[in-house]
């Protein structure tokens, strides 16, 4: 290195290893990148009959012609309440995952149980080509390309159509109008650019961006060319509550061409699913 | 920078945001609706479903702030009960000092000043609650006051506040009728009615309080008012047929 008195400096480089010593940290920090990778991996577990079914056909691939995605404690009850509440489904896989915030699956094997946060798929007896999942647990940004590629990878790519509902706070709807409370809770729409069937509700505005599973479902179907269409509806209630879940109602009118549902639902039915918060919370009255 | 964390800035644009998301937190509050009749004052609340182990006694949305003054809110709980013990305070020292007892106007305007202070006061946010205050001056007139986090206060001959409003208070626009306000019945009345729009279930979540000139505030019990439910279904009924007659 010259320095502007005219002397000469040798300055070692911190781009050339010099050491040897080093290779056993590095050696270390690989180890712990590849156990952090290993723990951090998104697993998918299919019921025996799925998983043969997999193995059985050549490609590895599920005949799958719709797909259906709830994200999101409302968008998980909606679809219990109606559309999963008929007898004809059957659970046929679940996603198993950790991350700091879903530390759910230090028992990859087996199936979480009812009630907690996780990521579960159904079919439908009648038409198996069409799949339901809820995932209600958090997946972390660096496992979402794993997630959909995972869960895509199993699925035939052709014909196969996808619908996604997903929850989000109205705090993150930006708008230049004041939003009214009696227009909470309401539904926005993304296409990806293969989807040519026409959506129930506004599309989503500009500056509003989607993000998490939802955005990274809609990205890769985007990619590979696969129709898909996004419900996100926007609720100021932050645990599950009916009216939220009422609020997808719309949906029905596409759910009800792939298969057969609930004519008609008793608020009871969705209160069920909704937390029994009110009773607890007296911070309001 | 963000305009709405600290209570004493304003925005560029001229909001108080912690005052309008304080009137967010209103909106989490069941609803309770006013109506002022000539000789009867009406508040009725949508009753609030209590835990099985919870004492429901100490869940009231209704309180009354002296003899002659009685008030309903809707919000954060904690907020409401500093603003019910302060304005009792003053009920009694009004009457020691003055020798008569508060006229509603005093008692509203008290209770907007505290919240009024709140959202000029450095490191303090707005109370987030609104209430609707009722009552009758001691000579005689009929008052309904319903203030607001800002601390403002208007009057009203009927009024909503809490979750659904805006649909009780365009039901009571629609039918509230001048000359119904002179029988009592038919003030009680237009309030279960209102609350019927909003309220599931029906008679048994609502809570209604009544007071007539010169009485103390009387709460209705749950036999009262499904019997009030009851004649309201009976009348519709009649106007549906009635309709499909001609």
């Amino acid at each position: 290195m010259a320095t502007f008195f005219g002397e000469v400096l040798s300055v070692y480089s911190r781009a050339v290893e010099e050491d040897d010593d080093d290779l056993d940290a590095e050696n270390e920090d690989e180890q712990i990148h590849r156990e952090i990778e290993e723990k951090r991996e998104v697993h998918i577990a299919w019921c025996t009959e799925v998983a043969q079914s997999l193995e059985g056909s050549g490609s590895n691939k599920l005949q799958c012609s719709d797909l259906i995605i709830a994200v999101g404690p409302n968008a998980a009850g909606f679809l219990s309440a109606y559309v999963l509440n008929t007898e004809s489904w059957d659970a046929v896989g679940h996603a198993s995952l950790w991350n700091e915030r879903s530390r759910g699956s230090s028992r990859q094997s087996i199936a979480p149980l009812p009630g907690e946060p996780a990521c579960l798929f159904y079919r439908h007896r009648d038409n198996p080509a069409v799949l339901v999942c809820q995932s209600t647990c958090y997946i972390a940004e660096d496992q979402l390309f794993q997630w959909t590629e995972k869960v895509f990878g199993c699925l035939q790519k052709r014909g196969l159509s996808v619908m996604v509902l997903s929850d989000s706070p109205v705090a993150e709807y930006k708008t230049p109008d004041y939003l009214y409370g009696s227009a909470v809770p309401f539904l926005r729409s993304l296409k990806s650019s293969a989807s040519k069937s026409q959506a129930l509700c506004p599309a989503l505005e500009q500056p509003n961006i989607l993000t998490g599973l939802p955005a990274a479902v809609l990205s890769h179907c985007q990619v590979h060319q696969i129709p898909a269409v996004l419900y996100q509806c926007y609720t100021d209630v932050i645990s599950p509550d009916s009216i939220t879940m009422e609020t997808y109602k719309p949906v029905l009118l596409c759910l009800s061409k792939l298969v057969k549902l609930e004519p008609c639902l008793s608020a009871d039915v969705l209160r069920k699913f909704a937390i029994i918060t009110e009773a607890q919370s007296n911070l309001y009255t | 920078m963000s305009y709405d964390r600290a209570i004493t800035v304003f925005s560029p644009d001229g909001h108080l945001f912690q005052v309008d998301y304080a009137q967010e937190a209103v909106k989490k509050g069941s609803t309770a609706v006013g109506v002022r009749g000539k000789n009867v004052v009406v508040l009725g609340v949508e009753k609030k479903s209590v835990a099985k182990l919870q004492d429901d006694r100490t869940v009231r949305k209704i309180c009354s702030l002296d003899n002659h003054v009685f008030m309903a809110f809707a919000g954060l709980t904690a907020d409401a009960r500093i603003i019910v013990n302060r304005a009792r305070v003053e009920c009694q020292s009004h009457r020691l000092t003055v020798e008569d007892p508060a006229t509603v106007e005093y008692i509203t305007r008290y209770i907007s000043s505290i919240k009024q202070r709140y959202t000029q006061s450095n490191g303090r946010r707005p109370f987030g609650i609104s209430s609707l205050i009722v009552g009758f001056d001691f000579d005689g007139t009929p008052h309904l006051y319903q203030t607001d986090p800002s601390g403002t206060y208007h009057a009203w001959k009927a009024n909503a506040i809490g979750r659904s409003a805006k649909t009780v208070r365009e039901f009571l626009e629609k039918n509230y009728k001048e000359e119904d306000m002179e029988s009592d019945t038919d003030t009680i009345k237009l309030a279960i009615r209102a609350l019927l729009e909003v309220v599931q279930s029906g008679g048994k979540n609502i809570e209604l309080a009544i007071m007539k000139r010169d009485e103390s505030m009387k709460i209705l019990v749950q036999e009262e008012i499904e019997e009030y439910v009851t004649a309201i279904e009976t009348e519709k009924e009649k106007a549906e047929k009635q309709k499909k007659k001609t």
